[in-house]
């Protein structure tokens, strides 16, 4: 076991756990960070620092629904004749840690719920039977690989620190955690430190009540979370309690410069929607810094999944408006050159399209619950209830007939007879990855048609649970713009802003689909589906993202690059449709090849309207 | 202790204890749940409705709900860390009291406990004046995301099923929810079928049990209040419609208000019971807003040229059916009574239209134009074609 002060580098993630160890009204912490940094160490070895006795429950990224809320104990209820209550693992990490690795890879209705019991601080039991209220007010540790995908914004709401992204790049710390990892230290070493740690942590505990923050610096606190664009009011008693928590650490009475900066570095900055124009900062504020510099490739990452806000500045948006109005009338130029074939399409897809049962499929592990059935123990969750009102009959004549033989029974017998298995009806849904050519002169095209099928895809999919993503390709390697996610109101937003025209890096689109989908499926999902609009025409290679030379690459290469990919993406079960929306004089046979590698339907849609491709992408 | 706690407390008494025997067998034989059991710890004390800074229209949502229940309930969306469910939590203290039959699962009123247990099934005829009754406070029941549909309809009492070989119903969430406020939080992530239980019970005031060899109806009329955050995810169009009011929320950016905000949160934070103390008497002002509101209600009379432009209103904006008008209607007139007036005018009318047409307007998916914007426009419109009439 490698303790926390044996672990060298992330100081940032230290100070962040002993604010947290200090005020655990902070909520708790949120470590980012890339494999093999050590962060799921210094997590675990969160629970020197704290009280002894301090519960450290570690969240299973497998947690059954049962498991993490609670419920009846079924063994001992079977056992007993009588309900027994079995409490979860939300509640059992009450007044301790709860912690998760690989937070981002959580499944969405577990992090719901670990939500609802922090917004609580209790869990409610309404469950099988079964009501009551188990007290849950934990403090959340979680780290995660950013590659692995982004951690739910509702979460990251409730929790106060969230660490700043750092990739560990320098040899020579790395080496030193894996001496550390090999047990090089001297154990008393360690806890002497430990125990003087644990001794500054309960003094600042102590230290809580009697630090004191201004008006002005609360002023200011709130004024750099409105100018980060910061959604929500809640971060304002995150970044005041952070303040006041490392005041505390320094055994002072009231806040400074030093605390405020912390602060910020800590809970407002990495929840930044936009970075704010200098001038106007220190007009507002001049008793705080802006962000130190050294933050700038942490916010550049976060920016792949948050585009600068619309609000940015008036220059900027007048600036973009430009060419979309060309666009606009560019669009009026083709739209009456529209084929009338397109209404056939649309029609036949129509009839095609089915709604209802898709994504349904029985099963005994997830989903809804629809009804028992009989069946062995192991093979799935045991239907309490049901199991019970059958063996009910026969208590008197089991009993009689054990009794007979001289054995002693419990309040109840129940055979293997008896044992009814839930049945669930998973309704999980399919995931439609969009992925858009942004290259070329039609590229703003191509945007606008995927946002409005994007849109018209989520508003009229819930019902299914259906999911979307969206992926551009432009220039050396494709992006994500929306990972897998149900809102309108977020595609909108992350389809607003986007560079068009370059290369068409086709082969990187593919791949990044292809990441996408294998993320889908650790989370559950299991249909989807690839909706291409593109003209199929890639030649920026794989390498280019890399290798500025790679560009040269041959053409064959190129070819066989996306061929090998598609045949993949076909092979592993991912349906596709090519949607090929460039005027046909130009086209040259590549989408339909690319639609028939993947294995999937080519469409050819000049100016297509969004219906249309969410028809063709639903047939 | 707070009013839902003590509803919720009560119908589940019996059930708690045959419960704590149960955990004392498990400690002795000491099974798998070695942690002791918690005691029921619904008593959390709630932040106070009167110290809410700002977010009015869901302010002005909730209680226009309280004065009219038939308005039929208000989704609160918007961005996180707002203080959503911190306001609905709080809504309980400022509730009114209401009669019901003493002791009744289901909060029924006297008339309705008559119709379905007197003389029914050998039961003996019972007259108004027999039926005992007590006040309770208005019920606001959490639905958790979590909750299986045998505890939100309710199901059979297995221990009793078991011990005693007696078929009985233990009533579920819908039942202690009836004549009050059921609350979702995260409503957009709600289960489908748990969905589809809502939409059939709240269109029908009636929740039907039949399952496990029970056959039970009862009244489970409630307000429905739901809250979440649209990035989450969507609402399903048939339990969005089923909303009266769709309030929006966002995050205050007025560093004043946000100051305000901090401040109040801070001081009851430091002690909640003195906080508490300190905002009862504006807290039982309102409360008695509330209920002078509620009393005036039946006085408040619409003119048929107001319900006109109503109409009129609705049509403009292409409104399916004719559930707009309705809410429309509803809300004015609650929203007058809190006003202390005995006419609906146009001018109640545009305060409450954005609250009751928002969510019904056609979706497009390019459209740039805020809802609540397009609805003023219009209204505009019906004004001035009045004024130009009259």
């Amino acid at each position: 076991m490698i303790a926390f002060t044996d672990i060298v580098g992330m100081d940032l993630a230290k100070q962040a756990l002993m604010l947290l160890a200090v005020d655990p009204s902070l909520g708790g912490v949120v470590i980012p960070s890339t494999v093999g940094s050590g962060k799921s160490t210094l997590a675990r070895a969160f629970s020197d620092i704290l009280p002894e006795g301090t519960p450290f429950v570690e969240l299973p990224l497998n947690v059954t629904e049962d498991r993490l809320i609670g419920g009846v104990d079924l063994e001992a209820t079977l056992a007993s004749g009588q309900r027994i209550v079995q409490h979860g693992v939300l509640s059992k990490a009450h007044k301790g840690v709860l912690y998760v690795d690989s937070l981002s890879l959580l499944d969405s209705s577990a992090v719901s719920h670990i939500m609802d019991a922090m917004s609580r601080g209790v869990v409610l039991v309404e469950r099988e039977g079964l009501s009551e209220v188990h007290p849950a007010d934990f403090m959340l540790v979680g780290t995660y690989d950013p590659s692995d995908g982004e951690v739910r914004m509702g979460l990251l709401d409730r929790i106060g620190i969230i660490v700043p992204f750092t990739p560990v790049n320098d040899y020579r710390a790395r080496k030193l955690i894996v001496s550390l990892v090999m047990g090089k230290r001297n154990e008393e070493d360690t806890q002497d430190e430990l125990r003087m740690l644990r001794g500054i942590i309960g003094a600042a505990r102590e230290q809580l009540p009697h630090v004191s923050i201004t008006n002005e610096q609360i002023k200011g606190l709130i004024q750099t979370a409105i100018s980060l664009g910061v959604e929500g009011n809640r971060v304002d008693i995150f970044a005041i309690r952070a303040a006041i928590a490392n005041a505390a650490l320094g055994q002072r009475t009231e806040v400074d410069d030093e605390d405020m900066k912390l602060a910020v570095k800590l809970v407002l900055v990495p929840r930044a929607t936009r970075m704010p124009e200098r001038e106007q900062e220190q007009e507002e504020m001049p008793q705080e810094e802006p962000p130190p510099p050294d933050e700038q490739p942490q916010d550049e990452t976060e920016d792949e999944n948050a585009p600068p806000d619309e609000t940015d500045s008036d220059a900027d948006e007048e600036q973009e408006e430009t060419p979309d109005m060309i666009e606009e009338l560019m669009m009026d130029a083709i739209e009456t050159e529209l084929p009338d074939n397109i209404l056939n399409i649309s029609l036949a897809s129509k009839k095609k399209a089915k709604s209802g049962s898709r994504g349904e499929a029985l099963n005994n592990k997830r989903g809804r619950f629809v009804r028992s059935q009989p069946g062995e123990i192991k093979s799935g969750k045991v239907a309490l209830i049901p199991t019970l009102i059958s063996a009910a009959p026969w208590q008197a004549a089991r009993k009689a007939e054990k009794a007979k033989k001289g054995i002693k029974t419990g309040a109840l017998v129940i055979s293997t007879d008896d044992v009814k298995i839930k049945r669930f009806r998973d309704k999980s849904g399919t995931l439609f990855i969009f992925m858009v050519d942004a290259s070329g002169s039609m590229a703003l095209n191509r945007m606008r048609q995927a946002k409005g099928a994007v849109a018209s895809l989520l508003q009229n999919a819930y019902v299914h649970r259906d999911q979307v993503s969206l992926i551009s390709f432009r220039g050396k390697h494709a992006q994500v713009l929306l990972p897998p996610s149900q809102s309108v109101d977020r595609a909108k937003r992350e389809l607003d802003v986007l560079p068009t025209g370059g290369g068409t890096p086709l082969a990187s689109a593919l791949l990044t689909g292809w990441e996408t989908a294998k993320q889908a499926r650790t989370k559950g999902i299991t249909q989807i589906m690839f909706v291409m609009i593109t003209d199929g025409r890639g030649n920026i290679p794989l390498g280019a993202a890399y290798d500025p030379n790679a560009t040269k690459a041959p053409k064959e290469e190129l070819e066989k690059e996306i061929e090998a990919l598609a045949l993949s993406i076909q092979a592993d079960g991912i349906a596709s449709i090519v949607v090929d929306t460039q005027m046909n004089y130009l086209s040259r046979g590549e989408a339909p090849k690319l639609a028939q590698k993947l294995g999937g339907r080519y469409f050819y849609l000049p100016n297509a309207k969004a219906e249309q491709i969410v028809e063709a992408a639903l047939s | 202790m707070t009013q839902t706690a003590k509803a919720a407390k009560k119908t589940t008494s019996a059930k708690a204890k045959a419960t704590t025997e149960a955990k004392a067998t498990a400690e002795e034989q000491a099974v798998t749940s070695a942690r002791k059991p918690a005691p029921k710890q619904k008593s959390a004390l709630a932040f106070p409705f009167t110290s809410i800074v700002g977010q009015e229209e869901m302010k002005l949502s909730l209680i226009l709900n309280i004065i009219d229940p038939r308005i039929g309930g208000v989704l609160v969306m918007g961005h996180r860390g707002t203080g959503k469910s911190t306001t609905v939590r709080a809504l309980a203290e400022v509730l009114p009291f209401i009669d019901r039959v003493k002791g009744d699962i289901y909060n029924r009123t006297v008339e309705q406990y008559i119709e379905m247990e007197s003389g029914v099934k050998g039961a003996p005829v019972l007259k108004t004046s027999e039926v005992k009754t007590e006040k309770i406070p208005v019920p606001v029941i959490d639905l958790p995301l979590g909750a299986t549909e045998d505890r939100v309809c309710g199901t059979i009492d297995i221990e009793k099923a078991l011990t005693s070989g007696v078929k009985a119903f233990e009533p579920g969430l819908l039942a202690q929810a009836n004549r009050g406020f059921l609350y979702i939080d995260e409503v957009n992530l709600l289960d489908d079928h748990l969905v589809d239980v809502l939409l059939d019970v709240a269109a029908s005031g009636k929740n039907v049990v039949e399952r496990e060899g029970i056959s039970i109806r009862h009244p489970a009329r409630f307000v429905l209040v739901g809250s979440g955050n649209p990035e989450e995810g969507e609402l399903r169009p048939q339990l969005l419609d089923r909303f009266g009011l769709h309030a929006r929320i966002i995050t205050i950016n007025d560093v004043e208000k946000r100051v305000q905000i901090v401040k109040l949160r801070r001081e009851y934070d430091e002690d909640p019971e003195a906080f508490l103390k300190k905002v009862t008497r504006q807290q039982q002002k309102l409360q008695k807003e509330i209920v002078t509101a509620q009393k005036l209600l039946p006085q408040v009379a619409m003119d048929d040229a107001v319900l006109t432009d109503i109409a009129r209103l609705c049509m403009n904006l292409g409104i399916d059916g004719h559930r707009g008008e309705l809410t429309i209607t509803r809300t004015a007139h609650a929203y007058a009574a809190l006003q202390g007036d005995k006419e609906v005018t146009m001018e109640h009318v545009r305060k409450i239209a954005g609250l009751c047409l928002r969510h019904r307007l056609r979706k497009d998916p390019l459209e740039t134009v805020d809802a609540g914007e397009k609805i003023d426009r219009e209204l505009a419109k019906v004004l001035g074609e009045a004024e130009a009439a009259a």
